[in-house]
């Protein structure tokens, strides 16, 4: 549904071999949603509907011009465009490979790659390997035309490195410019500050003389922050490494998921999510939209004067569970309340993979010290994160890992055989190896352990987050090789 | 700190990965039951939970093949010997030489497979292009096929051995580092955990990347050095590379899982390393590599990258049997192709604990061969120059 900001320019572009009206501007995923199509991917193990989600990466990656997991939220929308879903035959919508859930769940637990009912003979499982390989591969190779050589990237040195262009990240850019010391802000919005500016926030001008890196993922840090890794989110352009004399984390907050069944549903998302549809694509998150958390008030106020009908607004402590089969259908609180959005505003959590990796340690697992003293938190990122929402309570149907299918009951079951080191569970079911990297489901792997245990939820810790914190091309970081020395 | 309660066990183990636990399952096969295992982090924290997960019989010295060739057949019933799927997979697995220099290891290779009655072949332009159709075929010189080797995912390998160990009643104790290694009358004769002794009649090291500073904790020397190796995942694709496979020019290995991960690392040499941080210029070389070989690959993105560390001998291959300088105290150590040698690594080893009897093709590889003068020459490794 298009509100009245819409941009009334037209074309389309083709999806799964449909025609989609798209509005200039659009992203591929803001037209989708706009045209009703919701369901744009499947999860790995059991090819339950994903979506567009601000949380889950797995919900939206799809084929562009035969380019495999491309970010349908990232990508625009170009007339023409052969745009395909992934991980479902014969399509994102009506997915035959669901049939994958009518097997008994005890036979797959840690995947289809690790069957328990083929537990012996090299050769049987040859033969169950050749099947799995074409079905858990989730992607056809990319097409020739997207073959390519390395991409050089660059090096340069600055006395400030700014990671974030909201309102805190200028602030200290233009702080730090202001004293005459070279600055780089990178910020993932082309033009910076996106969400800012969605949210409905006047940003100041970046201060001149500050060198812009837009659209660009800093996917790594290294040597305790003082090695700064960035490169274009689209992978069209090489990868930049900054020796930072100083670096500065303006990360913002987001808000997580509540874990609760459903709430991996297409129509739940983030309120980043929301408003950047409703305000930048004049696309409704939906008819009749829920919104709960921290800040349900503030953002059902504003997502209301964009023209968006808000049926519910409330707390998570209330949400038992969200309804819904292919996509939401209702919020179960003490009744039930048809919707079908949820939008949820908090709890808020800082990205938390860049501050890791910015003093990343360990002989026998890599745990953080903390940012060094070269690395400071600025703005909402320095705020200590709230807890993560567990709903009404702890629900052993909600997904801790919505991308690749583990459930609260299968960590649980875990703890249950003496199991509870986060690594292990990782290992065991996979939780947090798919496209998002462990953000947030190791948040929720933590807060469910948590809860089963009665320990506080800082003595889980999480397992490595690895670089590259996102996607980053063989060909972007071929480019950097021979640029820096070990 | 001195140890307030004495525990006795038949055998102690100090290395909870791949080879502790091989040499552990082996000696039950032997008869040994009283059997503790100790590892000072969690169920594949090590290089066991961490490596390329690749596994080929056949090398270019006849030492190597005949150890390792043992080995591959060792990890084709292996399954069936645990009661277990491990996952072990004949995909087939390609060395790729792209110079003179590799070329001749090669033949050399082809040579020494021969004398040693391991299975492998030379395939021509027209072979390559049929198993590995997305190489870049220009740049392969020459390619030595094995077609029954292929990989063990190190994640089933270590669930399978786990369990079977747990089935045999063997103590297995994470979490748990070793505090001292204890000796009288020039005997090892324990352990220490903590406030805890165990005293055992013989003492493993099977501690990987750890390995120098055990030996350190017996009073031994021991050959080699502690290197972090590093790795990258992609995001997963349908079949595009079948085989498993070595760039030998590149000291290059990957193969695509079964979950359709391109999985693999190039090794630069970083001695002397004892961290699990993982490195940029690593990543960069990897990816160069793979991206060279595979152009198919250039726009696909990296999922993550990881390190382990390990501890290799002088000459790279395992150091396997008694420290001639401690009685009671055993290795199995130095290994930089240990997931492909551990069946027969733990065989041999079990075998000569239990019954003394040291078989022919562990003998080579004693651990102190580099003092003898008797390293072994093996050149079709993928090791850093």
């Amino acid at each position: 549904m298009r509100l009245h900001n819409a941009n009334a320019n037209r074309f389309s572009f083709r999806w799964d071999g449909r025609q989609i009206e798209a509005r200039e501007g659009d992203s591929i995923a803001a037209a989708l949603y706009a045209a009703g199509h919701r369901v744009l991917a499947r999860s790995r193990k059991f090819h339950r509907p994903r979506g567009l989600s601000g949380s889950f990466v797995a919900g939206v990656l799809g084929r562009v011009d035969g380019w495999p997991h491309q970010r349908l939220d990232a990508v625009a929308a170009l007339p023409g465009m052969d745009v395909r879903s992934q991980n479902a035959w014969p399509s994102a919508n009506f997915d035959l490979l669901a049939a994958t859930r009518l097997v008994p769940r005890a036979w797959l637990r840690g995947g289809f790659e690790h069957p328990n009912f083929l537990p012996s003979g090299t050769l049987r499982f040859a033969l169950w390997e050749k099947l799995l390989r074409q079905v858990a591969g989730v992607a056809g190779a990319p097409d020739r035309a997207v073959y390519g050589a390395p991409i050089p990237g660059r090096r340069m040195a600055a006395d400030v490195v700014v990671v974030g262009g909201g309102p805190a990240g200028r602030d200290e850019a233009a702080r730090a410019a202001a004293m005459d010391q070279s600055v780089v802000l990178i910020s993932r919005g082309d033009p910076p500050g996106a969400l800012g500016r969605a949210g409905g926030r006047d940003l100041t001008p970046i201060a001149e003389g500050v060198e812009v890196l837009a659209g660009h993922e800093c996917f790594a840090l290294y040597r305790d922050g003082a090695m700064v890794c960035c490169a274009p989110r689209d992978g069209t352009g090489g990868a930049v490494v900054i020796d930072a004399g100083r670096l500065v984390l303006a990360l913002g907050r987001r808000s997580f998921p509540p874990l609760v069944p459903g709430a991996d549903l297409p129509g739940v998302m983030d309120v980043h999510a929301a408003v950047a549809l409703a305000h930048d694509y004049g696309v409704a998150p939906g008819r009749q939209v829920a919104v709960l958390g921290l800040a349900a008030e503030a953002t059902a106020s504003h997502l209301a004067t964009l023209g968006v009908t808000v049926v519910h607004r409330g707390p998570l402590e209330e949400l038992r569970a969200i309804a819904g089969i292919s996509e939401v259908s209702g919020i179960h609180l003490d009744h039930l309340v048809g919707c079908d959005a949820v939008v949820h505003a908090g709890p808020w959590r800082t990205d938390p993979v860049l501050p890791f990796q910015a003093g990343a340690e360990g002989v026998y697992r890599v745990l953080s010290n903390g940012p060094g003293s070269n690395v400071t938190m600025a703005g909402d990122a320095g705020l200590a994160p709230d807890p993560v929402s567990l709903g009404a309570g702890l629900n052993r149907r909600a997904l801790v890992c919505p991308c690749m299918d583990v459930t609260v009951a299968e960590v649980l079951d875990l703890v249950a055989q003496g199991i509870d080191h986060v690594e292990e569970i990782k290992r065991l079911t996979a939780c947090g190896m798919g496209p998002c990297q462990g953000v947030p489901c190791w948040d929720q792997l933590a807060a469910t352990l948590a809860a089963t245990s009665g320990r506080p939820v800082a003595s889980f810790g999480n397992p490595t987050y690895r670089p590259p914190r996102a996607g980053l091309t063989l060909a972007q970081a071929a480019g950097l090789h021979g640029l820096v020395g070990s | 700190m001195s140890p307030t309660t004495t525990v006795r066990a038949d055998v102690v183990i100090v290395g909870g990965g791949i080879a502790g636990l091989m040499c552990a399952f082996h000696l039950t096969e032997f008869g040994v039951r009283d059997i503790v295992v100790l590892d000072a982090g969690y169920p594949q924290g090590g290089a066991s939970g961490r490596n390329g997960t690749l596994v080929r019989g056949g090398f270019s010295s006849p030492e190597w093949s005949s150890l390792f060739g043992h080995s591959l057949k060792r990890w084709q019933g292996f399954s069936r010997d645990i009661g277990h799927n491990v996952m072990f997979t004949e995909r087939g697995y390609a060395v790729i030489a792209e110079s003179d220099r590799t070329v001749a290891v090669c033949d050399e290779a082809l040579e020494s497979h021969r004398q040693a009655g391991v299975r492998s072949k030379a395939l021509d332009n027209v072979g390559v292009r049929r198993i590995l159709p997305n190489i870049a075929h220009d740049r392969v010189r020459a390619c030595v096929y094995f077609d029954d080797g292929g990989t063990a995912p190190h994640h089933a390998v270590m669930k399978g051995l786990i369990a079977v160990c747990m089935k045999r009643g063997i103590v297995l104790r994470y979490h748990t580092p070793v505090t001292g290694i204890e000796r009288s009358n020039g005997r090892a004769t324990g352990v220490l955990v903590g406030e805890q002794r165990i005293e055992a009649n013989a003492v493993v090291l099977a501690g990987g990347g750890h390995n120098l500073d055990l030996a350190a904790m017996a009073g031994v020397e021991l050959d080699g050095v502690s290197q972090r190796i590093q790795a990258i995942a992609t995001e997963p694709l349908r079949p595009i590379i079948d085989p498993a496979m070595a760039l030998i020019d590149r000291a290059t290995y990957l193969h695509q899982t079964a979950r359709g991960e391109i999985m693999g690392g190039t090794e630069i040499s970083e001695p002397h390393v004892q961290n699990v941080v993982s490195t940029l210029p690593v990543m960069a070389a990897t990816a160069h590599h793979f991206v060279e070989m595979f152009p198919a690959l250039a726009s696909v993105r990296i999922l993550r990258q990881w390190s382990g560390v390990i501890h290799v001998s002088t000459d790279c291959g395992p150091l396997l049997g008694a420290h001639p300088d401690l009685n009671g105290l055993w290795l199995s150590a130095g290994w930089l192709y240990g997931i492909a040698g551990a069946p027969a690594g733990g065989e041999f080893l079990a075998k000569a604990i239990a019954t003394g009897e040291i078989d022919d093709r562990m003998a080579p590889f004693a651990v102190d061969r580099q003092r003898r003068g008797k390293g072994i020459v093996e050149k079709s490794l993928v090791i850093p120059d």
